[in-house]
C-alpha cells in the first residue's frame, strides 16, 4: 500500500468511526419509516427524512468500501421516492439487510 | 499547485474528498458547506475548478451553478456536479445546466482526482 493508500486509508477508518453515532441514528429514522410504512401509515415528513438519509448514505457508504450498503440504500431510495402499495413492504427486508451488511455483528 | 472548491453539506464527503485531492494530487483544497458560502469564497479564492453537491439543502447545486453564471466574478471557473443520483433523466438534466462534467458518488477516493483531471483536461 502506497503512502498516499495508508493515509487516505487512515483517514476513513477514522472518519467512519466518528460518525459511527451518526450512522445508527439515520438506521434508527429508516427503522421507524419502515415501521410506519408496515402499519399502513408513513407520514410524509417521515418518508421524505427517510428519503433524505437513504440518499446521503447511497453517496457515501461506497466511499467507506460498503459499496453493497450503497446498492441497498439505493434501493430503498427508489421505493421512499416512488412508493407503492406494492414496493412499501419490501422496505423491512432492505432496512434489515442494509443494517446487517454494515454491522454484521449485530 | 491546482487548488479546487468542494461545496458540499455532508462533512464526510468535504473531509474525504479534500484529504483524497490533497494527498493523490498535491492540490489545495478549499471547503464550503452551501451553495452561498461556495459562491463567496469561489469569489474570493478564485479556485481553478468547483467540485460542487447536487443535493444541498437551501440553495441547492443546480441553482448554486446558475447563480454562478450570473456572477461575472466566478462564470468562468469550471464546475463538476457531484451526485449519488445515477438515473440517466437526472443526468441529461444536470448536464443541460452546462456544468464541465458530472461525478458520481460513492467516488473512489484514490481515484477522485485522476477524474477531475481527465474532465477538466489536465495532465
Amino acid at each position: 500500500m502506497s503512502k498516499e493508500e495508508t493515509k487516505i486509508d487512515a483517514l476513513l477508518t477514522s472518519l467512519w468511526n466518528r460518525n459511527l453515532p451518526l450512522l445508527r441514528e439515520r438506521l434508527g429514522t429508516l427503522d421507524r419509516a419502515v415501521a410506519a410504512a408496515a402499519s399502513g401509515h408513513l407520514p410524509e415528513i417521515l418518508r421524505s427524512e427517510a428519503l433524505d438519509i437513504a440518499h446521503k448514505l447511497s453517496g457515501s457508504l461506497g466511499m467507506f468500501g460498503h459499496h453493497r450498503g450503497t446498492e441497498i440504500a439505493r434501493e430503498i431510495e427508489a421505493i421512499l421516492k416512488d412508493s407503492t402499495p406494492d414496493n412499501l413492504p419490501r422496505l423491512a427486508a432492505l432496512a434489515a439487510d442494509l443494517r446487517g451488511t454494515l454491522f454484521p455483528e449485530g | 499547485m491546482r487548488r479546487i472548491l468542494i461545496i458540499d453539506d455532508e462533512d464526510d464527503i468535504r473531509e474525504v474528498a479534500a484529504l483524497s485531492l490533497e494527498a493523490t494530487a498535491g492540490w489545495q483544497i478549499f471547503t464550503a458547506s452551501s451553495g452561498l458560502e461556495g459562491i463567496s469564497m469561489a469569489s474570493t479564492e478564485q479556485p481553478d475548478a468547483i467540485l460542487m453537491d447536487v443535493m444541498m439543502p437551501g440553495v441547492d447545486g443546480p441553482a448554486t451553478f446558475r447563480r454562478m453564471q450570473e456572477d461575472s466574478t466566478v462564470a468562468h471557473i469550471p464546475v463538476l456536479l457531484l451526485t449519488a443520483k445515477v438515473q440517466g433523466v437526472d443526468q441529461r438534466r444536470f448536464a443541460s445546466l452546462g456544468v464541465t462534467g458530472i461525478l458520481f458518488k460513492p467516488f473512489d477516493p484514490l481515484t477522485l482526482a485522476q477524474q477531475i483531471s481527465e474532465m477538466l483536461g489536465w495532465k
